[in-house]
């Protein structure tokens, strides 16, 4: 199956490490890393987060009132970086509100709001009367929000499969966009962090008690972090080029990936093919790099087998944190930054790689002109996704 | 023949089979020597989680899940019993 | 217009009153009567018994459906691409996890974490079935149903290959029931191809309707009150019209007050 390249004409991303494109830049050049201890819940959990500051100071407009939560308010503030809503507002003038699908990735949309709502439960078992909106206790409550927020009218959907949804957003826009039943898209993801997730991945003891180091022998877990991403996806125009996309199953477990990286394979495999490149034209790969044993020990493997030295592999969730649902469109703004710039990002708080990891993954940055970069998200469930991302369309 | 379980055993017993949802299973019926994991009740790493908050909460007794110890402390109904009966008599 | 020219392989249907496709078929037709007593949840026997004594209700329903589908679709499930859709995904968990969460957070159950992402369903259903296809799990709120069925018509098309698509929603517990209104159990099954087979059912054609303010079409009330309540229960009237196996259109909700022109003929 090929894929027809889309341009991706506007695109930003709000982390720890830095609210917007140059701040993400800056922040990736400078090796400053947004990993915080967490302050982020009463009960003390001894962890590092990647917490967006940022937030607690964003306001939705009047006009959008019912959508608030913290989520839409990340996801608010996030999509104002860059001038992403003006692009968006020019697209609806170009495309018509109606004929620009809208696909988003989350895995905790606002479930912070609904946690609220238990911890403040009323004596007759009623949520405050400030949190008696049904849409925000809804899994659609962030592409809601961004619908009425950014005034489109076409189709729209949440997908929702852990970290591999703002990855998959790429793919289901591109087939939208190929069959003639959208113009354009956005696409993106908004993830906050939240009692769930914080002590959700604690009791399955998947948690750091310091920064993440991806791929280090001695990584002891995950560091989680909250994101907003979006971008642009056009049929022609300026920008850089979503030229392929892979999707595969691992079909093992829920928490652990295949013990051969089956379906990493199959995803990278597929992504390559759809987008007409070999595995030696791949100058940049953002791994997932979780940091968690089993991740990373697999998909150095998988790269290792598959990719000649020169490729340059790295996890940027040292800096960030991982995103969960919005890891996938914060790595690819990430990849495109690395793409634009001619800087591939190394791999941060990592000390010495583990023995399964092959030359392709380096630690320090390097500047480096990148024709072709690939992103990798693997997700909770045994969901994949791979994007393949470059300066120009391929002859 | 199976050895018999002890009271306490008794109660980790009705504890794992709670814990793990365990449908096909008596309390009663699980032999305090057999394997706990794998082929025997069927058990895997997060049924050893779920076991290991439910022993935290009504013991008070911490397994945590990167301790090396757990292959012996999880091998069968009588060493998990013996390692909570060790460590309450500690607390 | 963009139409999508489909065959339906093979249907599912499960809810407590209309307990699998045979019954709901004949039920729905008006052939029979709905069974007094609501079955309870429906027991997946392709899930090991170390994954069916964890399985929540929404994996429960989820891959009965999904089994039932492919079975009478006679596809084999590991070959399949797949599309999981659900407006709130397992409600009892999320009431279990909010809960905990408010009462002693350090005593969250791993297993509950895992039964409370989206894909939860979808990923156990990759388990079971050894398939190593991708899968997508999404919600569109109330426009779900539809969302998904086009989402499943479009990944059809793209792989030149059938694909299976899942709907299901279950019941609302404890304080969030008075955001998220949802009753009983449903699921429903589908396995769509571009090619007919010997064992396509019915034609459907698909087609985006641009003009706003078609009506959705809604199942006759005696078979709506066998599902009512249910998140996904605006699913029923293509069912209904699947059962009736003559040519009909249907009209599915899509967001922004457009729909999905479904036109369903059986298979000359």
């Amino acid at each position: 199956m090929r894929v027809s390249p889309l341009t991706i004409t506007s695109y930003t991303a709000t982390c720890a490490a830095g609210a917007g494109r140059e701040a993400l830049a800056r922040a990736l050049a400078s090796r400053r890393g947004g990993l915080t201890p967490c302050d982020f819940s009463a009960t003390p959990l001894g962890t590092w987060i990647g917490r967006v500051p940022e937030i607690e100071r964003a306001a939705l407009p009047g006009d959008l009132a019912a959508w608030d939560c913290r989520n839409n308010r990340l996801a608010w503030y996030g999509a104002g970086r860059d001038g992403f809503t003006e692009r968006v507002a020019a697209a609806r003038r170009r495309y018509g509100a109606a004929r620009i699908a809208l696909v988003i990735g989350t895995a905790t949309s606002s479930v912070g709001a609904t946690e609220e709502g238990y911890a403040r439960l009323l004596e007759d078992g009623q949520y405050p009367p400030e949190l008696r909106r049904p849409i925000i206790h809804a899994p659609h409550s962030l592409t809601d929000f961004l619908r009425n927020a950014l005034r489109l009218d076409g189709l729209s959907m949440t997908i929702a499969t852990a970290c591999s949804s703002s990855a998959k957003v790429f793919a289901h826009a591109e087939r939208l966009v190929r069959l003639g039943l959208a113009d354009a898209a956005v696409v993106g993801g908004t993830d906050s962090l939240c009692g769930s997730v914080l002590f959700g991945f604690h009791s399955l003891g998947l948690l750091s008690p310091e920064p993440c180091r991806p791929f280090d022998r001695d990584r002891r877990g995950i560091s989680l972090g909250e994101a907003a991403g979006f971008a642009l996806l056009e049929p022609q125009g300026e920008g850089p080029l979503l030229l392929g996309y892979g999707e595969s199953s691992d079909a093992h477990h829920m928490s652990a990936p295949h013990p051969e990286g089956r379906g990493a394979r199959l995803a990278i495999l597929e992504a390559l093919a759809s987008a007409g490149v070999s595995a030696e034209e791949v100058d940049y790969i953002n791994l997932h790099g979780t940091a968690s044993r089993k991740n990373d020990e697999i998909e150095a493997q998988v790269v290792a087998e598959l990719f000649p030295r020169r490729t340059f592999a790295s996890s940027t969730k040292g800096w960030t944190g991982h995103a969960l649902g919005t890891a996938g469109i914060l790595e690819a703004v990430i990849t495109l930054l690395a793409l634009e710039r001619g800087l591939a990002p190394g791999t941060l708080n990592t000390e010495s790689v583990d023995c399964a990891c092959g030359p392709q993954i380096r630690l320090k940055n390097e500047p480096r002109a990148i024709r072709i970069a690939t992103s990798h998200s693997f997700g909770f469930g045994g969901s994949n996704c791979v994007l393949v991302f470059g300066r120009e369309r391929l002859s | 023949m199976p050895s018999t379980q002890s009271p306490a055993e008794h109660e980790l017993a009705r504890l794992i089979v709670n814990a793990v949802n365990l449908e096909a299973v008596a309390p009663e019926d699980i032999d305090p020597e057999a394997p706990l994991f794998g082929a025997g009740l069927g058990l895997d790493s997060i049924d050893a989680l779920e076991i290991a908050l439910e022993i935290s909460k009504r013991f008070g007794v911490q397994i945590r899940s990167d301790d090396e110890e757990n292959r012996r402390i999880f091998a069968s109904l009588r060493t998990l019993a013996r390692h909570i009966e060790e460590h309450r008599r500690r607390g | 217009m963009r139409r999508i020219e489909l065959h339906v392989q093979g249907i599912a249907f499960w809810a407590p009153r209309l307990p699998g496709w045979e019954r709901a078929r004949a039920i729905l037709r008006g052939e029979a009567a709905a069974p007094a007593e609501p079955a309870a949840r429906p027991s997946p026997a392709l899930l090991a018994p170390t994954e069916r004594r964890r399985a929540p209700d929404t994996v429960a329903v989820a891959l009965e459906v999904a089994a039932g589908a492919c079975a009478s679709a006679a596809r084999e499930p590991r070959t399949l691409p797949s599309v999981f859709a659900s407006t709130y995904g397992d409600l009892a968990v999320s009431d279990a996890l909010c809960g905990q969460l408010a009462r002693a957070p350090l005593e969250t159950s791993p297993t509950k974490f895992h039964h409370s992402i989206h894909n939860a369903a979808a990923g156990y259903w990759a388990i079971a079935t050894g398939c190593a296809e991708p899968y997508s799990a999404l919600t569109a709120h109330q426009h779900t149903f539809g969302i998904g069925l086009l989402t499943a018509a479009v990944q059809t098309l793209s792989s030149g290959t059938a694909v299976l698509y899942v709907a299901y929603d279950i019941e609302a517990r404890g304080p969030l029931a008075t955001m998220a209104r949802s009753r009983g159990i449903l699921g429903a099954g589908l396995v769509l191809d571009t090619h007919p087979s010997d064992r396509s059912r019915m034609c459907l054609e698909l087609s985006v309707e641009e003009q706003t303010g078609c009506i959705p079409t809604r199942a006759r009330a005696q078979n709506e009150a066998l599902v009512a309540g249910n998140a996904m229960a605006s699913c029923l009237a293509l069912y209904e019209a699947l059962a009736e196996e003559r040519a009909r259109e249907i009209v599915v909700a899509l967001p922004g007050a457009k729909a999905l022109r479904l036109a369903l003929a059986p298979r000359p």
